[in-house]
């Protein structure tokens, strides 16, 4: 194809090797490394001018580099008079992040690091465990800790969830700030008030947590992108942030075909969304296949106890299957996890976009299992799997997880082995749409039928 | 109408803390509660605890860690743009050293400018204006269409030679032509000769073949440059030095940067001392080196700010240092 280039940053070589592959170009040769002071540098081997760029680039591993290395290399293309830039961004960085100290606490990663074998069936992130002293006010962990809890202090006390709901465990640490910059550096500096269950300081002031959507976009269209092709966007409005064409492909397409194809009596399965926010996913998929569906909905509440309440009361009604209590001196939040629909003896497909600290699907996974289904299928298109995730997905209810290349995955296949684990190639379909993109012929062919 | 009175809300980023500390103390305020995190999938996320609404906003973060540069650049990027979501008067980026400030021209086809990548970047995030300190090219001000303050570490600088050197036999030598201006200040506000070494560079960060122009026999010369990296280029503007003659060398660097393996060539080298200031963390660096001083310029960010809020002239800061 005249004047068609495709770049690739350092974040995903193999799956730009493939989408040259399926193009059938040579890879444009981008040499990138790093000053001696750590700063990005690039040099674009061959000649860009007049061409029509494409640079790949997925916001994985360390996304701050990924993301800083993509606006160079296209700011760099454009100086070097390239006619347009698309950036290709199987993952887009930063699509996912909570919206509320609240929401931190439970799909954000509270992670305080446990042993490694201590990862258990049940999923529970780990505790400091019930001996470290009351009040304290410094916070301690376990000796193998480079993760600090980024559990946005609810109140001073950290998230945890009870391991069966007729367990009680009182969460007996407190740290004065949260602890920030959960793996490289430096929490001294960071200088936030302690904060109550509604996220609000003693001044009265919520704390908020930016969300960082609109700048990315700015940044982007900033270094000179003309164009994005993506995949799954975890919010279909972050097309809307733009003022270039976003061109947002889905996987939907691969996922009902591995669902069609490699698991017996697929009518017989059930298609379950690990959180309200994912139904519509979810059912669009039941929809496709023609089978049923289920949902796992949590709830968190803050309510005001006087003495800390009986867990073993509150979750012995029929729905609540799993409850998560955080306490706090006087505020209690009260988390429960229930299932809506019918899942006994049946197959389990967890349909989600993205997994990343993979307690939401965990967690719904063992709440399947109690819930008396057979086997559990996690259909993911995003395996993050930060942190310990991939250790705690082994240890896990799931007995097979299916995802895609969208960000490299060999790391975790070395982990999870064949027999549990799968990956579904989405070379195919960036290429094809780059093909199209170049060519200027329809895109929205690929969305239902894949290729 | 005028405007009604605000107030400086200082943020630190997660670069310097030390620093911050030392501005918040010097301005007499307590740094605002703002923060900045890293989930465990490597993004970062910024948490506000206190409103800057109509607020004054001074967001402190340096351009350094070999590892972390990348990681600050968004943060700071992250911060500005939580500050403007919160409706913030200004917002003004402090950026001591200020990131990939030596990709400044496309010296090669297809490189990248970088720096004026950031000055669009931190625009877009919704900066209002920017202060840095001694820029590697005094012209990265105009990849900004924002004012920026490129206040220098010059008055510092002097100060610390009246302090500790005698005239008399004293000679200030840039250890490359690019930094020649500089020196030729220096020497010419202390009245002493002046001398340059030539370098010959073929790839970035390694120096091959260097010539002194001047004659430096029997004096105390004192190396001057914006920054120190791999240090390579001050270890051998020493030797060549002290080849001709010099008595002892002293290098006197405004950002040293110090990665890899400098400090070790800097303990090996023949450099009697290099001293630094602290736009960037030098604590690790003090330990392992102790060739190493420190000046404090806290004083002159601080003071800068204060100025700006006011509305005052910065430029007196250009040539006095703040008490």
């Amino acid at each position: 194809m005249r004047d068609l280039v495709v770049l690739g940053g350092s974040s995903h070589p193999s799956l730009t090797r493939t989408i040259c592959r399926n193009l059938t170009i040579e890879q444009g040769e981008v040499s990138s490394r790093k000053f001696s002071n750590g700063e990005t540098s690039l040099e674009i081997q061959d000649s860009v001018r007049e061409k029509d760029v494409f640079i790949v680039q997925s916001g994985c591993g360390d996304v701050n580099d990924n993301f800083i290395e993509l606006l160079i290399m296209i700011a760099a293309c454009k100086t070097a008079s390239a006619k347009r830039v698309t950036a290709v961004l199987p993952l887009f960085p930063y699509s996912r992040q909570p919206d509320s100290p609240h929401a931190a606490g439970l799909t954000g990663a509270p992670s305080i690091s446990t042993k490694k074998e201590q990862y258990t069936y049940e999923s529970v992130p780990g505790t400091p465990g019930p001996f470290v002293s009351k009040n304290s006010d410094t916070f301690t962990s376990d000796s193998d800790s480079h993760t600090p809890p980024p559990t946005l202090n609810l109140g001073g006390k950290s998230v945890f969830s009870g391991l069966k709901p007729q367990v009680e465990r009182t969460q007996s640490y407190s740290s004065k700030f949260f602890t920030p910059k959960s793996i490289v550096t430096n929490s001294a500096s960071t200088n936030l008030p302690p904060v109550d269950a509604y996220g609000k300081t003693e001044s009265g002031y919520k704390q908020w947590i930016a969300q960082n959507g609109t700048l990315i976009a700015n940044l982007l269209v900033t270094a000179g992108a003309d164009r994005l092709i993506t995949m799954d966007l975890h919010d279909p409005q972050f097309q809307g942030f733009f003022n270039i064409p976003v061109d947002n492909l889905y996987s939907r397409p691969l996922l009902k075909h591995y669902i069609l194809d490699y698991i017996p009596n697929y009518q017989e399965c059930v298609i379950v969304s690990p959180d309200s926010g994912g139904a519509k996913r979810a059912t669009a998929v039941a929809d496709a296949i023609g089978c049923s569906f289920a949902l796992i909905h949590k709830e968190r509440r803050a309510k005001v106890a006087k003495n800390p309440p009986s867990t073993a009361a509150s979750s012995s009604s029929v729905p609540m299957s799993a409850s998560n209590t955080i306490l706090s001196s006087s505020n209690t939040m009260v988390a429960t996890t229930m299932l809506v629909g019918d899942v006994r003896d049946k197959v389990c497909v967890l349909i989600d976009d993205l997994v990343d600290t993979s307690y939401t699907i965990t967690r719904a996974a063992k709440l399947l299992k109690d819930q008396g289904a057979k086997y559990v299928y996690a259909l993911v298109t995003h395996g993050v799997f930060s942190g310990d995730a991939i250790n705690r997905v082994n240890k896990s209810a799931i007995d097979k997880v299916i995802t895609t290349n969208s960000v490299p995955q060999s790391e975790r296949m070395k982990v999870l082995g064949s027999d549990k684990f799968e990956v579904l190639d989405v070379s195919r379909i960036l290429a094809e749409s780059i093909r199209r993109i170049h060519n200027g012929e329809s895109v929205s062919m690929l969305f239902d039928h894949g290729w | 109408m005028p405007a009604t009175p605000n107030s400086i809300k200082l943020i630190g980023g997660n670069s310097h803390p030390e620093l911050c500390e030392k501005v918040s103390k010097k301005l007499g305020l307590s740094l605002a509660k703002v923060g900045a995190f890293q989930y465990t999938n490597k993004e970062t996320a910024v948490a506000v605890g206190e409103s800057v609404r109509d607020e004054d906003v001074y967001i402190i973060q340096t351009g350094c860690g070999e590892q972390d540069i990348n990681d600050f650049v968004m943060e700071l990027l992250i911060i500005i743009n939580a500050c403007k979501i919160a409706s913030a008067r200004r917002i003004t980026a402090v950026v001591p050293n200020f990131p990939y400030a030596r990709q400044d021209k496309k010296d090669k086809s297809r490189a990248p400018i970088t720096a004026k990548l950031m000055a669009n970047l931190l625009q877009t995030a919704g900066c209002n204006h920017v202060i840095t300190m001694d820029l590697h090219a005094s012209q990265i001000q105009g990849f900004f269409r924002v004012p920026v303050d490129n206040l220098y570490a010059e008055p510092s600088v002097l100060r610390y030679i009246t302090n500790n050197f005698d005239k008399k036999d004293l000679i200030i030598v840039s250890p490359d032509a690019g930094g020649a201006k500089r020196v030729a200040s220096i020497a010419d506000k202390l009245d002493v000769q002046f001398a340059l070494i030539h370098k010959e560079r073929q790839k970035a960060n390694e120096v091959s073949r260097m010539v002194l122009v001047g004659d430096v026999s029997d004096k105390v010369c004192i190396l001057i440059d914006d920054m120190a990296d791999t240090c390579g280029t001050l270890c051998k503007a020493a030797d060549i030095l002290l080849d001709n003659g010099a008595q002892k060398v002293v290098a006197m660097v405004t950002h040293g940067i110090m990665s890899s393996n400098a400090t070790e060539k800097l303990n090996n080298s023949k450099l009697d001392r290099i001293v630094c200031t602290n736009s960037l963390p030098l604590n690790d660096k003090l330990a392992q080196c102790p060739k190493l001083e420190v000046i404090d310029i806290a004083p002159t960010l601080a003071e800068a700010i204060r100025r700006l809020h006011n509305g005052e002239s910065v430029s007196y800061l250009f040539n006095n240092i703040p008490e």
